[in-house]
């Protein structure tokens, strides 16, 4: 399951002791819209591994800007609060898993 | 919604057009996209020498008995662009100006791209550069943004980008006459890498500099690992093995794409390979998907 993150939640969210990705998107954003479902399989697949998160970029600017997403769908990945890793772009779901296996 | 093909084919040279024969003759349902005139490096070849049992031929004479043989077999070119394609799992998604197409397995023919990146172009990709202005305009709000275009679809993205931008610099790469919005400033200069440190700052041109938050880069056509995210990509090459296969699964390529030569010849030897793989690969599927659905149904 994708659970929806925001400014409200995020410091809190990115901080849970399995590692935590989170899908920077917004409703206008073509490739964004192609992510979600491939998101939603990783999710299914690394259940109980890594918590699979995302955040609306429009509603929330602050973390975009903190974060510098230029870019998205941008992709970061949190090891107890800490950035480990990002990726920009759609991405296979075979890849993305592949990318994933080395914080998990 | 959309239809779903069995095979969507991208590019109408030489490897695209044989492999959508011989797709057709296996009888799938095929989508072959690309141009009227087939392929600009086949119609103006001046004479080929090595196309076996045509010596001398001029290239636009081979592209017309190419069309002929299309026409005969009833294989029609769809004139769009597709801008991204993406591997969902069981089918290939493919975007053209939002539009959607679906396909279960996808060749990729190309032919190759010329120019080279812009150094720092690669680096900051995803962290300032982009190649898609109208997708992440909304996240220049306020900022300064530049747009390298090389083509008219630029135009309009620049238009759009400073509706929305506090400013916007337009580097042209063509030669024909444009129309820009009146707060677009037009940079004429050679635009030489991308400057930065976690993101983009500027663009250093051959005379001058801008600062910037955001660059654009519109070619007219993007590297084969953009318009296929996830794609294998090697020296600028699709990598393929014998099969014609990619590292995704359901996805081959044919052609100059692949690698050298460059030759007629060989495009189209390897866009027959592609096609009777992917024929292969669609009853693979059908074989497992029947060998799941049958013990479910409890005979
Ligand atoms: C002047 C000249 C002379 C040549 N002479 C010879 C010769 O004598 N003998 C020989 O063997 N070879 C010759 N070649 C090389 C030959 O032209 C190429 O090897 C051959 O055309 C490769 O075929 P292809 O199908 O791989 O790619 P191409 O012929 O390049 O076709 C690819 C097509 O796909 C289109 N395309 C690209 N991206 C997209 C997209 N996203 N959506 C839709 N369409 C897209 C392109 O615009 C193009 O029309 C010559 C080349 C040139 C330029």
């Amino acid at each position: 399951m994708v659970m929806e993150v925001n400014q409200g939640n995020f410091n809190e969210v990115i901080k849970d002791t399995v590692p935590v990705l989170v899908d920077f998107w917004a409703p206008w954003c073509g490739p964004c819209k192609m992510l979600g479902p491939v998101l939603e399989e990783v999710a299914v697949e690394l259940e109980g591994k890594m918590k699979v998160t995302k955040l609306n970029v429009d509603e929330n600017q602050e973390i975009s800007m903190e974060y510098g997403v230029s870019s998205i769908p941008t992709v970061l990945v949190f090891k107890e609060g800490a950035l480990v890793d990002r990726f920009v772009g759609f991405m296979p779901k075979a890849a993305i898993i592949q990318k994933l296996e080395k914080h998990i | 919604m959309s239809e779903r093909y069995d095979i969507a084919i991208v590019g109408s040279g030489p490897a695209g057009i044989t492999a959508a024969i011989n797709a057709k003759i296996r009888n799938k349902k095929i989508i072959l996209f690309g141009y009227e005139n087939l392929s600009n490096k086949l119609y103006l070849a001046p004479r080929i020498d090595n196309y076996v049992g045509f010596h001398g031929i001029r290239g636009k004479e081979l592209a017309e008995k190419f069309k002929a043989h299309l026409d005969e077999m009833d294989i029609e070119i769809t004139y769009e662009r597709p801008d991204n394609i993406y591997a969902m799992g069981d089918y290939y998604a493919i975007m053209i100006n939002g539009k959607l197409y679906e396909a279960t397995a996808l060749i990729l023919a190309t032919g190759i791209q010329f120019g080279k990146p812009f150094r720092g172009e690669a680096e900051f990709l995803g962290r300032g550069v982009g190649y898609c202005a109208t997708c992440d305009a909304p996240l220049y709000k306020g900022k300064t943004v530049t747009i390298i275009g090389y083509n008219k679809e630029s135009i309009e993205e620049a238009n759009y980008v400073s509706e929305l931008a506090e400013k916007v610099y337009f580097v042209p790469m063509m030669k024909e006459e444009y129309s820009l919005n009146h707060n677009i400033e037009v940079i004429q200069d050679k635009p030489v890498e991308i400057v930065g440190s976690t993101k983009v700052e500027k663009l250093v041109l051959k005379n001058s500099e801008i600062q910037s938050d955001g660059i654009f880069i519109l070619r007219d056509s993007v590297p084969p690992d953009q318009l296929v995210p996830g794609l294998l990509v090697e020296d600028a090459h699709i990598k393929v093995n014998r099969d014609m296969e990619t590292n995704l699964e359901g996805c081959y390529a044919a052609g100059d794409v692949t690698g050298k030569p460059y030759q007629y010849l060989k495009a189209m030897g390897e866009g027959q390979v592609a096609a009777l793989n992917a024929v292969a690969y669609l009853e693979r599927r059908k074989l497992n998907s029947d060998g799941v659905s049958n013990p479910t149904e409890g005979k």
